[in-house]
């Protein structure tokens, strides 16, 4: 793909360096050390990134007083509505769906896609090919001429570059190209595929509406699995996680360890993942089901009074540490409330109240609205 | 709910209709007299007054300042108003109009009390009327009846009280057998009650106020900045009658930035008397939002700090509220362009000073405004406020809106 491979270098070392260490954890190498590298990077982002001195100016957070990272400055996802929050120049520029009005729109610059890619990969493959298995991928997400700002998308084709055996996309200008997907869908079966069903939440939902409505469900080859992000944004009507795992069972034949559910954001390049396929093939299927992170992104659930850390368990606002984010900011404080499960996961309960609609779940309705 | 509950419900309810049946001649002045006796009786219910801080989530000091508020509303010259404005005049001599039948109003607890005018309204209409009581205040409407049964046995026994936890598909049955049910709620709850009802509901969705300032001289910054801070202050903001942002009118006294900065002023000064309470966390979460975001906006300003959030905001554009005494000030060229910048059915009410009501009225209507009030009044509507434009008699008798818009002088 024509969007992955520049022949510009963009970013600066220290993100080279780092999407190098990301990869390299492919192949056995140990992860990046998280504290020494979180206080580089904001030493980095301190230097580079003006706005964001100026914010931690103002709190008295200089690259000398903050020596843990836990100190580092979190920026809300509202900032990246009203700056460009980045250490240098974009080689890619990602908005957030859910809101006809531009002003209203997250713009996250991102210097080098290259650690995007890194971190990309490298947890798609961990959470949902464990088994190193490579599928044809079919995206229920638009394909990148009609989405090339989203973050998704992109990620989508870095999947496929790297870890799928093809690609085919099955959202139009339209939205969702039923009758087309449910004839994929068909063949696959009769040929005893596995395929690989990557898109957001509501997509699906048209999908289950669209087996219900013809009477139709299909068996896909073993081994098939989904993969959903956007959770109940643009659904026309509440879809359980329970009910969306039975409707992958009942209409598409995939068991519920291999729906893995998504979270991402415009604002990360990295994402968590539901970790039930990485437990069963690591043999911790007994373990709850809750979304799980690489080791370079760390989750703190916060009081939104204080900003201070809430008990285990308890429920507050999200804040990520992204290290992957290092052209950017690293520390974004979200308006999705959650709380911790277990000692590396999260589960999301939902939002702030009359926060601003986003998130990749709107993709369909921007189309749309369009 | 087993079926024993049920039919002792059906029981109460239809001894409520008897008892209503036996007043259908009483001149209604009788119950205007009955009504204002018991408020005066319920707001001096100190069982309640300790009880209800932990129920509401209101500190004890909000709660003693806000049960007089709502015992207020029940004033007699008011209601006495309400029925002739309805009826017209003579109507307090007279029994109350045929055609009344069972009203069961659903309530919502985001502030207390919401049985009060509920209940008067019901009995003003000649009503038998079943109460469900909200999460939060489960205390309110037993008490006020038990304050009716004591001046007026006859009367109360025309009301009877309940809770259930919503969603509750058994207990819900009991509305099936009302003629007119008033739901208030958030809009999912409320189009689902509907839903599984199927048949119309008045509803009374979310909705938030919003406060104006005109460029008339002699505005004293102080005064108002208190007036407009008790407005904010009064059930920690979470009624439908809490101002969420304030225009200031260019040109005039009032300079809109140092307006702010007195609100600010007076929220913190409010604070130390009137203490918030325990916030859930969706509404810290959401107050905290919105100052992250405005630290990051170029043309807004954060102002105050734990006592209440003051944004200044160039921009003259509605946002939605975020709550917990967070309140935007806009500056605006002419206060005529009000009207525009509110959404249809979003503004409940609207604090005005230093303008002219009259003129502000009917664009304002048109926007889905009920009522107009000076600063300070914002959280004392009368009974006669025609919440969501209806007649707040007519619409119990099917007589559905809209209903004029209620100019406070």
């Amino acid at each position: 793909m024509g969007l992955l491979r520049s022949p510009r270098v963009h970013g600066s070392r220290l993100e080279a360096e780092l999407a190098a260490t990301i990869a390299a954890v492919a192949t056995g190498a140990p992860p990046p050390d998280f504290a020494s590298w979180a206080l580089r990077l904001f030493a980095h982002q301190f230097e580079h990134n003006a706005p964001y001195r100026a914010f931690c100016e103002r709190r008295d957070a200089t690259p000398v007083t903050v020596r843990r990272w836990e100190d580092v400055p979190a920026v809300p996802t509202a900032a990246f509505r009203h700056v460009e929050l980045a250490c240098g120049p974009a080689e890619a520029t990602f908005v957030t769906s859910g809101t006809t009005d531009p002003a209203a729109r997250g713009r996250h610059l991102v210097p080098s896609l290259a650690l995007y890619r890194a971190s990309a990969l490298a947890s798609f493959a961990r959470f949902v090919l464990p088994d190193g298995v490579r599928l044809r991928a079919l995206f229920l997400v638009p394909p990148p001429r009609l989405r090339p700002d989203s973050s998704l998308v992109r990620m989508c084709v870095f999947v496929a570059d790297a870890l799928a055996d093809g690609a085919e996309w099955f959202i139009g200008e339209e939205g969702l190209q039923v009758e087309p997907l449910l004839a994929r869908l068909d063949a696959a079966e009769r040929n005893g595929e596995a395929v690989l069903l990557v898109g957001v939440t509501a997509a699906f939902a048209t999908l289950f509406a669209a087996c219900r409505a013809r009477e139709r469900a299909f068996r896909l080859g073993p081994g098939s699995r989904v993969v959903d992000t956007g959770g109940q944004k643009g659904l026309a009507r509440p879809l359980s996680r329970a009910a969306f795992v039975r409707e992958c069972w009942s209409l598409l034949g995939i068991a519920g360890y291999h729906c893995v559910n998504e979270y991402g954001m415009t604002e990360l390049c990295s994402q968590r993942y539901d970790a039930v396929l990485d437990d069963r093939f690591h043999g911790r299927g007994l373990l709850p089901r809750r979304l799980v992170g690489p080791p370079w992104l760390r989750t703190r659930v916060l009081d939104p009074d204080t900003l201070a850390p809430v008990s285990a368990g308890a429920t507050g606002l999200l804040c990520h540490h992204d290290l992957a984010n290092a052209g950017s900011v690293s520390v974004v404080l979200t308006e999705d409330l959650g709380r911790t499960i277990g000692e590396d996961g999260i589960e999301v309960l939902g939002r702030a109240p009359g926060a601003v609609p986003r998130g990749c779940g709107l993709l369909l309705a921007d189309l749309a609205a369009s | 709910m087993t079926a024993a509950p049920v039919l002792d419900f059906a029981a109460r309810l239809e001894t409520a209709r008897r008892a209503r049946a036996r007043l259908a001649t009483r001149p209604v002045a009788a119950t205007v007299r009955a009504l204002a006796a018991a408020a005066v009786r319920w707001r001096e219910d100190a069982a309640l007054a300790r009880a209800l801080p932990a129920a509401s989530s209101l500190s004890p000091e909000m709660i003693a300042a806000v049960l007089p508020l709502a015992a207020e509303a029940l004033d007699a010259d008011a209601m006495a108003a309400l029925v002739e404005a309805e009826w017209g005049s003579g109507a307090l001599e007279r029994g109350v109009p045929p055609g009344a039948g069972l009203v069961a109003h659903v309530l919502a607890s985001n502030v207390p009390a919401l049985a009060l005018p509920a209940i008067a309204l019901a009995c003003l209409a000649g009503a038998p009327v079943l109460v469900k009581s909200g999460r939060h205040d489960r205390l309110s409407a037993d008490a006020f009846v038990r304050a009716l049964a004591a001046v007026d046995p006859d009367l109360a026994a025309t009301v009877v009280t309940t809770y259930w936890t919503g969603g509750d598909l058994e207990a819900e049955t009991a509305l099936e057998q009302a003629d007119v049910v008033v739901a208030t709620g958030s809009e999912p709850a409320v189009a689902a009650l509907a839903g599984r009802l199927g048949r119309t509901v008045l509803a009374h969705g979310p909705r938030v106020s919003v406060a104006a300032i005109g460029r008339e001289p002699a505005l004293d910054v102080e005064t108002l900045a208190r007036r407009l801070a008790l407005d904010v202050v009064l059930h920690d903001q979470r009624g439908c009658l809490s101002p969420h942002g304030v225009w200031i009118e260019r040109g005039g006294g009032l300079d809109p930035r140092d307006f702010a900065t007195h609100l600010a002023t007076a929220l913190g000064e409010l604070a130390r008397g009137l203490p918030a309470g325990p916030a859930p966390i969706e509404e810290r979460a959401a107050a905290r939002s919105a100052r992250e975001e405005a630290e990051w906006d170029s043309e807004a300003t954060v102002i105050g700090g734990d006592a209440g959030t003051v944004i200044y905001d160039d921009r003259p554009r509605f946002r939605a509220g975020a709550g917990r005494r967070t309140i935007r000030v806009q500056p605006l060229d002419d206060l005529a362009g009000l009207p525009d910048l509110l959404p249809v059915g979003a503004v409940e009410c609207v604090g005005i000073a230093g303008a002219d009501c009259a003129r502000l009225a009917p664009a304002l209507a048109a926007r889905g405004v009920s009522r107009l009030c000076p600063l300070g009044r914002m959280q004392r509507p009368s009974l006669a406020w025609p919440r969501g434009r209806q007649p707040p008699l007519g619409a119990l008798l099917g007589r559905r809106g809209p209903a004029p818009i209620q100019v406070e002088p």
